[in-house]
């Protein structure tokens, strides 16, 4: 079961804004999604080896230069920029 | 009532690497903004990471230099935070299985500080905060950084500043970082507790974050300390919270609630795979590490015979041991070439980044090449200093300095000739000396040696010349 407080906690760390009104709905829901996730504790896992599932390990670079992209590819997408910099609202109160 | 601090230590080093943690763009310090970068550092969707050799080489060496367990199986996980200095929302570390883990430093009062762990992970962007809104440079996003995690075992100001300092020494030494502070290259954030002396029940912490200066840390912690106890004796509570140290105000602000662990929702990156380090790779890398600069100084106090404070001034700085043991190849006397570096040519490099860069005109083979000669007899030592100074002056060698006549040395006669010669010359300092004052004598030896060029052996001169003056 999640808890009304541990939803607003979770909507705090996630900068999401929830109305009151819908927070009952929402705990409801949360707590249906987190039951249902648990009926896969059910299933078996004997042989499985969780951490290495691709049977793959030590997928490594060597340590070499390859140019970066250009500035203008880098901020293409950016909302908004300015000097050089992605520009975003400010963070500190 | 008194208090006791506890402290604990959290250090980010950068690793010097070419590249990246998980790309190939370059770690360069400095740069436009966001022109070191590429869709995998800006965390664009769809990109996939890959994990650089020599950072996990580097970090074994870090975690080994530092007496650690090595895992043999570690993996990368997802810290999620949000913050625009992280395009992705989440900070790439590791979390349950770092690669380095109970390692510990000693210090010189023989208590050991012990390293939980030594994980690797990639660090954050630089944000500038102007006129309203925040610019974000990601050049610095992915550089690969270990982060060095101690036991609160700290129970003084003094001990913290002793760790940093030894910390940054051996990272220097092993070559992974050049652990330069005021650059960024090394940075610590602080955990202090305080609790009635003989107490063994942990207080609540603060943590301090982000200090690029032993001056700070010192300055940081002690004014924590002070504050911590304030409350406590006011009957108050201490906050857990994470603090900021304003080193012009010289205080600490709060900046947030310490989060949990829990909200920082940890779990494996899927898309980087399990690294394995085989116990032959360990102690490949084991093998091939530097002598530490603690075994350094205890050879060259034990072996080399030096006096601990000058064995200290030669270990502190890489680059100066390193010149030191090319310039005693061959050396029956390092303590002499321990004092040319101390005495003569430190006066060249007067300030700690001058000693730790160590750019001088002179090379190890000058300075063992004349050593040499003053072993052999070929000069003296008043020579030998002058001639030094020369050689920081111009670059030159002595064999360019010294003509044939100067290494010739004295023969006995003209030595004899002026001994007698400076007696003659100084009948008040003769006088004075026979009246008992016994420095009169230096000034008669001063007139051998400056008419000898610095030829002559000043003892065997005073020798002498005591033996005329008592005829």
């Amino acid at each position: 079961m999640v808890t009304k407080d541990e939803m607003m906690k979770i909507a705090i760390l996630s900068k999401l804004f929830v109305a009151e009104e819908d927070m009952d709905k929402l705990t409801k829901d949360m707590s249906e999604i987190i039951s249902f996730a648990d009926t896969i504790n059910n299933a078996s896992d004997e042989g499985t080896d969780f951490d290495n599932i691709n049977n793959l390990s030590n997928v490594l670079r060597e340590d070499c230069v390859v140019p970066s992209l250009d500035r203008e590819q880098i901020l293409a997408n950016a909302k908004d920029s300015d000097d050089g910099c992605f520009l975003v609202k400010n963070i500190m109160k | 009532m008194k208090y006791e601090l506890v402290a604990g230590f959290e250090t980010h080093v950068e690793l010097a690497t070419n590249t990246k943690i998980f790309c190939s763009c370059t770690t360069q310090f400095g740069g436009e903004p966001n022109t070191h970068c590429c869709p995998i550092c800006i965390g664009l969707p769809g990109t996939l990471p890959k994990l650089n050799a020599r950072v996990v080489e580097y970090a074994i060496r870090a975690g080994l230099a530092t007496n650690c367990e090595i895992a043999e199986i570690s993996k990368m996980d997802r810290k999620n935070y949000c913050y625009p200095d992280l395009p992705k929302a989440y900070q790439i570390s590791q979390y349950d299985m770092p690669l380095c883990k109970n390692g510990f430093i000693q210090l010189s009062n023989g208590r050991k500080i012990r390293i939980l762990r030594i994980h690797i992970e990639e660090d954050a962007g630089k944000l500038v905060h102007s006129h309203g809104s925040t610019l974000v440079d990601y050049n610095r996003g992915g550089v690969p950084l270990i982060e060095i995690v101690t036991e609160p075992d700290f129970r003084s100001v003094d001990e913290a500043k002793e760790y940093v300092e030894r910390l940054q020494l051996i990272m220097r030494y092993i070559g992974v970082s050049d652990a330069k502070m005021q650059e960024g290259s090394m940075r610590c954030d602080v955990n202090i507790s305080v609790r009635p002396e003989g107490s063994d029940k942990l207080g609540t912490r603060t943590e301090i974050k982000n200090m690029n200066s032993i001056t700070f840390i010192a300055k940081a912690m002690e004014y924590e300390f002070n504050r911590q106890v304030d409350l406590i004796e006011s009957g108050e509570k201490v906050i857990q919270e994470t603090l900021r140290y304003d080193d012009v105000s010289n205080t600490t602000s709060s900046m947030r609630g310490k989060e949990d662990a829990n909200d920082y929702r940890y779990f494996r990156d899927p898309d980087l795979v399990t690294i394995h380090v085989s116990g032959e790779r360990i102690e490949e890398i084991r093998t091939s590490l530097p002598e530490l600069p603690d075994k350094k100084l205890e050879r060259y106090i034990n072996d080399l015979e030096l006096p601990e404070k000058d064995a200290q001034l030669l270990v502190k700085y890489k680059k100066v041991a390193d010149f030191f043991e090319k310039a005693i190849n061959g050396i029956k006397t390092p303590k002499t070439a321990a004092n040319f570096i101390i005495g003569q040519i430190f006066r060249y490099v007067e300030n700690e980044n001058e000693k730790e860069a160590f750019n001088i005109k002179v090379s190890a083979e000058s300075l063992n090449e004349l050593i040499k000669l003053l072993d052999n007899g070929k000069i003296r030592m008043n020579l030998a200093k002058t001639t030094l100074d020369k050689m920081l002056e111009t670059g030159q060698k002595p064999s360019e300095l010294l003509s044939e006549s100067d290494m010739a040395g004295l023969d006995e006669n003209t030595f004899l000739s002026l001994c007698q010669q400076a007696v003659d010359a100084n009948p008040k300092a003769v006088a004075d000396f026979k009246n008992g004052k016994e420095k009169a004598i230096k000034s008669i030896v001063g007139f051998v040696m400056k008419n000898s060029r610095g030829k002559a052996d000043a003892v065997a001169a005073e020798n002498k010349i005591k033996e005329i003056i008592s005829q």
